[in-house]
């Protein structure tokens, strides 16, 4: 065999592997995705879809409204945004993003890759007073929702403001970045412009995380379509709070019947035996939500909402009353959470608040230790249904570069707001 | 500054390849193109050991003084015919003792070393030394050449974690240029390696030790804290499998990388793995597994010991005096591996296995005829011989001081 023929046969291949790799990975590959892959993919809170950006554009371009929460958005009972919006017909269907151990951060960077679909609309947010610990975002939690797609958006549309400098550090302090992304984040950071070669870098990894995005996101949902029109199916014809609350009222009082903190019997019985049971009594004592990281963070997602001019509806749960008396957590220090999470709200503009952090010993508000359930759904649609009657459009908000301090982190007091002061300036 | 570490990224071997090319296309035409590669392997260097390393990479340099001195001294000393045995034990001694300290360093609590302890690779670059060294003593190495002698302990593609070559072999390699004909065939050999070694390090490592070992590693902790006692679940038996298959894919693709690009330099670096699950015992295993290193130990402390103790009288049942061999063998290489408890007994467990399997063995020849040999007791042999390993890996992988302890 002729040399020249030994090297094609082996080089040949490896040409070959090479061209086929740029061909999957650099070529922007399109697709669309069927209307029941989008139901699906909006109520599985599957991590691939929360990391992902192209199921959400396709969903937000489809009705679909964000509902930006954390661990109770997995409490599909009866009353849950998702099956009323499908029992009801309702305009809007929400999709679902967050999880347990999501928090503002890690919604931040979620929602980098859909800003151009959520301008001028809408979108639901239930901000638990429980995310802003003294430690802010769990750097554990953060690994399992850090989207290195919508990471590498973000720093490629940053500019040098406060926001965007500020975003990048908190993400910097994080664990698991590295390459491209961490050094485009550092310059961010620094406030330094991007090179052309960070940038050309940064969009060849753009370009193979959106096509993974593209082929991958939607393969292994979890599916609850079935669940959630099952659930939907059961409910009146016509929408009657009064009739909802009864229904409510029953299944709530049918699946709590194992403990006197009106928790969930499978809930309670798979989570706490004697011994967790003693070990928490008592073990709240010293929570506190008032000074965190947290509320910087918290702005990150505050200043995305301004860029988008997006109209957002604010739902602040309560604490079931019962368990937080057990586990001696601080009423008190919760209101005074719950009244600076406001002040930061209403002094930029954003007035929309559905406040229901007192309402925790309201019978089946809640369905567990701190998720809102079958009662206090309703609450929360009852608020939701009036927001989503409001046509769409731009909204205006005044930022303030004080909540990105330190300071503020560790504010305790708040004054009251004046909404015309503000709305004035 | 830039930093590469190696083989860490599909990048990386792009840039490696382009660098590569004037060396390969020399070689394609007959030609070893020497100094463009001491150009080539100081940049990689400094990529390497440059930017946020730039401490290992003054400790780099500074183990490279001190050893050259004393290969060099002993050198000087050997010419002049003199061959004294406590001179060879100082010599060896003070080359391993930057390793030693780094060994020690590193185990001391985070944050109490106020500076930067060794650099990546510091291992196998003593393992080269201390071979010249042993060999200048025994005479089957004469003449260290210095060029030769730093390009065999800095060449780039082993320089981080082997597979530990030998000095003649590579001068051997390194003093000629390969045929055409070879040469293609070498090439060969490299893309294979190298494409081998993305499927093992790339894919099935992935899966293994990204995907599922630390959801394995979770569920284990906190099944395990739930059960108390030993805190034993069937997690810590998954773990054990996945831990092991990582360990495998992992390592074995990165000797896979390191041989392939050294095909590409025509060097013929050593294979370090050949199907060791396979094995149908311990010793089979150890000829398989990691086999550049296991046969380091073989040829530099096994068998020295073998021949000093026999000299000295101190064993006379040879069968006894193979039996401390291998204690001691395996001692070293667990404390090398670390001086924490469970390198240590990882050790001790492969020498008890090792030293078991030879009175197996032993005891099976003298009964060949009761003792039934077909299929199946050749297939029960490897899947016994796998679990065994498997256990070690368990051990090895310090999980069990994280379940017992909290602390890896």
């Amino acid at each position: 065999m002729s040399n020249k023929r030994r090297l094609w046969q082996i080089f040949g291949p490896v040409i070959c592997a090479i061209v086929l790799l740029i061909v999957v990975f650099q070529l922007p590959w399109e697709r669309t995705f069927s209307k029941d892959a989008i139901f699906q993919a909006a109520n599985s809170q599957t991590l691939t879809v929360f990391k992902g950006v192209k199921m959400k554009q396709e969903a937000y371009d489809d009705g679909y409204v964000p509902f930006y929460g954390s661990s109770e958005l997995s409490r599909l009972d009866p009353m849950h945004p998702s099956v009323l919006a499908e029992a009801y017909h309702r305009n809007y269907r929400p999709f679902l993003l967050g999880g347990p151990g999501s928090q503002s951060l890690v919604q931040f960077i979620g929602m980098q890759g859909t800003s151009e679909q959520l301008k001028n609309k809408k979108a639901v947010v239930i901000i638990s007073p429980q995310w802003f610990t003294k430690q802010g975002q769990n750097p554990a939690a953060f690994q399992m929702y850090y989207s290195p797609l919508e990471t590498s958006i973000f720093i490629l549309n940053a500019k040098n403001t406060v926001a965007d400098r500020y975003a990048a550090k908190r993400i910097l302090m994080m664990p698991g970045i590295k390459g491209v992304i961490k050094d485009g984040l550092q310059k961010v950071a620094a406030g330094k412009k991007l090179s052309d070669y960070d940038r050309f870098m940064l969009k060849r990894k753009l370009q193979v995380l959106k096509n993974e995005d593209t082929f991958f996101s939607s393969l292994q949902m979890r599916d609850r379509v079935q669940k959630i029109r099952q659930r939907a199916a059961k409910l009146p014809k016509r929408y009657s709070t009064a009739a909802l609350t009864k229904i409510a009222t029953e299944t709530g009082e049918k699946h709590t019947t194992s403990n006197q903190f009106g928790i969930d019997n499978q809930f309670f019985r798979t989570r706490f035996n004697k011994q967790i049971l003693k070990k928490l009594k008592g073990s709240q004592k010293h929570f506190n939500y008032v000074k965190s990281p947290e509320y910087s963070d918290f702005e990150l997602m505050l200043s995305q909402f301004a860029k988008q001019g997006t109209n957002v509806e604010f739902i602040i749960p309560p604490v079931n009353s019962k368990w937080a008396k057990y586990t001696g957590l601080s009423e008190k220090m919760y209101q005074q959470s719950v009244r600076k999470i406001k002040y930061q709200l209403m002094s930029q503009g954003f007035y929309q608040i559905a406040d229901l952090s007192k309402k925790g010993n309201k019978p089946y508000f809640m369905e567990d230790t701190i998720h809102l359930g079958w009662n206090g759904w309703i609450a929360v649609d009852k608020a939701v249904r009036s927001f989503m009657a409001q046509p769409d459009g731009h909204y205006n908000y005044k930022l303030k570069k004080y909540y990105f301090t330190k300071k503020w982190q560790n504010q305790t007091q708040v004054g009251s707001v004046n909404k015309k002061l503000v709305k004035s300036n | 500054m830039i930093n590469l570490q190696p083989y860490s990224n599909p990048q990386y071997f792009l840039i490696l390849l382009a660098a590569l090319l004037p060396i390969i296309i020399g070689l394609y035409f007959g030609k070893r193109l020497k100094i463009y590669e001491a150009l080539f392997t100081l940049v990689f260097l400094v990529l390497t050991f440059g930017g946020v390393k730039w401490q290992e990479g003054i400790n780099l340099l500074l183990w490279l003084v001190f050893e050259f001195c004393l290969t060099f001294a002993y050198q000087h000393y050997r010419k002049q015919g003199k061959n004294k045995t406590s001179i060879f034990y100082l010599t060896v001694i003070l080359a391993i003792i930057p390793l030693t300290v780094t060994k020690f360093m590193t185990t001391q609590p985070a944050g109490s070393v106020p500076f930067v302890v060794g650099f990546l690779g510091i291992s196998y670059v003593t393992f080269k030394t201390v071979q010249v060294i042993m060999e200048l003593r025994d005479g089957t190495i004469k003449q260290v050449d210095p060029g030769t002698y730093l390009r065999f302990l800095l060449f780039f593609p082993t320089i981080s974690s082997g597979p530990i070559d030998r000095y003649r072999r590579f001068k051997q390699d390194y003093d000629k240029a390969p045929s055409r004909s070879d040469y293609i065939t070498d090439m060969q050999y490299a893309v294979r390696y190298i494409f081998q070694g993305f499927l093992y390090k790339f894919i099935i490592g992935w899966f293994f030790g990204t995907l599922w070992l630390p959801k394995i590693e979770h569920q284990a902790l906190a099944v395990g804290n739930m059960v108390g006692g030993l805190k034993l679940s069937w997690w810590v038996v998954a773990y054990m499998y996945c831990y092991s298959m990582y360990l495998f894919f992992d390592f074995a693709g990165y000797s896979l990388f390191a041989v392939g690009i050294s095909y590409f330099m025509g060097i013929h670096t050593p294979m370090n793995f050949n199907q060791p699950f396979k094995s149908k015992n311990i010793k089979d295993f150890w000829n398989r597994w990691h086999i550049t290193l296991s046969f380091w130990f073989r040829d530099f402390i096994y068998m020295r010991f073998t021949f000093w103790a026999m000299k000295k009288k101190l064993i006379k049942n040879r069968i006894r005096l193979s039996q401390a061999s291998y204690l001691i063998d395996f001692l070293i290489m667990g404390f090398w591996h670390g001086l924490t408890w469970y390198y240590i007994v990882y050790g001790i467990y492969h020498a008890l296995a090792i030293i078991i399997n030879d009175i197996w063995l032993r005891f099976k020849r003298k009964h060949q005829k009761q003792i039934p040999h077909n299929k199946f007791t050749e297939a029960f042999a490897i899947f016994l011989t796998f679990h065994v390993v498997c256990f070690s890996f368990l051990i090895f992988s310090g999980f069990l001081s994280q379940l017992w302890f909290g602390w890896k």
